[in-house]
């Protein structure tokens, strides 16, 4: 068995001076793309998913190893596996990561990485300090059934994170088409964190683009429709402990108020923003208001007949 | 390579970038027109269509009120717009040089509209 590394530890300073040149880039182009005090929320929220990541990391191997024991397979580890492992574990992610957003459970997780309203390379490391809670690693254990040993698989999850760090930016437009075609890119992770209604839960993809595209949930970058970025609700704090706990505690009293045992089961599994009296927006409410009101504005914008005119003059405002 | 080298090391690098973001003058926002302020309410609060906008002076924030009793509380958030959506009555007071508006959520805070005396 070959000793493995974690390759993001090595990955750190290239992440730093790619920062420092983003920031760079900014400072020509356009100072808003980066605020001192998010930056700062951004990383100390990634050193503090750092240490406990560390904290529950033997649990997490231990758990994995656990597993494996009951492996259909046995695969080894030469060169030729890595590629597949490495394919495999992005498909986990995928799914995982779908389920961060659909599930409001893993969402109270996976949130912290999307409250910035920024869209910078910092906004990469903004990671959630409660994974482990969320119990996200699960998605991983079919891999270990199959006979992929954990050390193999989490190499690769490293591989995965590395790369996501540089699509975390505004400052490349779109990659050559095919490779936007394959893979992840920051034109479609930009979509990704985005709270337009048409971009909400779109690309959830790590590394390849494909998984979107076969399973239903892509959608393109426009250039009629900058991102705008964060969450629903954004936070309107740079409190770090709120940033990292707010769903949580969302859950909590939501559980704590809830009428009946069944909605207190769905307060924490159905999709974020449920509610048991509908008094609250999912993403489908959402985008199915903004849909209407698309539609709303195209009948008032078609000159069809002779009463459109006067039609005009009561049209709705649209949205920017 | 040790895990506390790491952290160590991570932890610096974390306050020399936020120091660099200070130094390099980057971030900055303002509301610069009741436009803008409708247009980002309507853009960050689903559904919201909005009407008169009470603009602070300083560019800082805005209410903007909406169709049915309601209304849109803007703020600068470092270099960017957060907002959260009230319903009448606003809980408002008179602050230094403006008004205070209570956004009924104790981490977003209240927001003083500089220069507005009334809504």
């Amino acid at each position: 068995m070959p000793l493995l590394f974690d390759p993001v530890n090595y990955a750190i300073p290239g992440f730093v001076a790619l920062i420092v040149v983003e920031m760079l880039i900014a400072r020509t182009r356009d100072r808003q793309r980066y605020c001192p005090r998010d930056t700062l929320t951004s990383l100390l929220l990634g050193f503090g998913s750092t240490v406990s990541s560390a904290l529950t990391a033997g649990l997490v191997f231990a758990i994995s190893m656990w597993v494996y024991q009951f492996r259909f397979f046995t695969i080894g580890f030469a060169w030729y596996w890595f590629p597949v492992a490495f394919v495999l574990d992005d498909l986990a992610y995928y799914f995982a990561h779908r389920t961060g957003h659909r599930v409001r459970w893993f969402w109270a997780s996976h949130v912290i990485h999307h409250s910035s309203q920024h869209y910078n390379l910092s906004t990469a490391l903004r990671q959630t300090w409660t994974g482990f809670v969320s119990l996200s690693f699960l998605f991983r254990l079919p891999l270990f059934l199959i006979g992929f040993h954990p050390l193999m698989i989490f190499f690769c999850a490293g591989l995965n994170l590395i790369y996501q760090f540089w699509i975390h930016t505004e400052t490349i437009g779109r990659m050559p088409r095919w490779f936007e075609a394959v893979m992840n890119t920051p034109s479609h992770h930009r979509v990704h964190h985005a709270t337009n209604p048409r971009y909400l839960d779109r690309n959830y993809a790590g590394v390849f683009i494909v998984w979107d595209r076969l399973l239903g949930t892509f959608e393109a970058e426009r250039d009629d429709e900058r991102p705008r970025y964060g969450i629903v609700k954004d936070l309107g704090s740079f409190n770090l402990f709120w940033a990292a706990f707010h769903e949580w505690v969302g859950i909590a009293k939501d559980v704590w108020a809830a009428p009946d045992l069944k909605s207190r089961i769905l307060y924490m599994i159905a999709p974020p923003g449920w509610s048991h009296d509908g008094s609250r927006d999912t993403s489908e409410t959402i985008k199915a208001r903004w849909e209407a009101r698309e539609q709303r504005g195209i009948a008032w914008k078609q000159p069809t007949s002779s009463s459109s005119v006067e039609d005009r003059a009561g049209a709705p405002s649209q949205a920017a | 390579m040790s895990k506390l080298a790491i952290f160590g090391g991570s932890i610096v690098a974390v306050l020399v970038l936020a120091l660099l973001a200070r130094l390099l003058g980057l971030g900055g926002a303002r509301i610069g027109s009741a436009e803008e302020a409708r247009a980002a309410a309507e853009a960050m609060i689903s559904g919201f269509e909005g009407g008169a906008v009470a603009l602070g002076s300083d560019g800082r924030a805005a209410l903007v009120h909406g169709g049915a009793a309601d209304a849109a509380l803007l703020k600068v958030h470092g270099a960017r717009i957060a907002a959260r959506h009230l319903r009448a009555p606003f809980v408002s007071a008179p602050a230094s040089g403006g008004l205070a508006i209570d956004s009924g959520d104790a981490r977003f805070g209240t927001v003083v509209l500089k220069g507005v005396t009334a809504l």
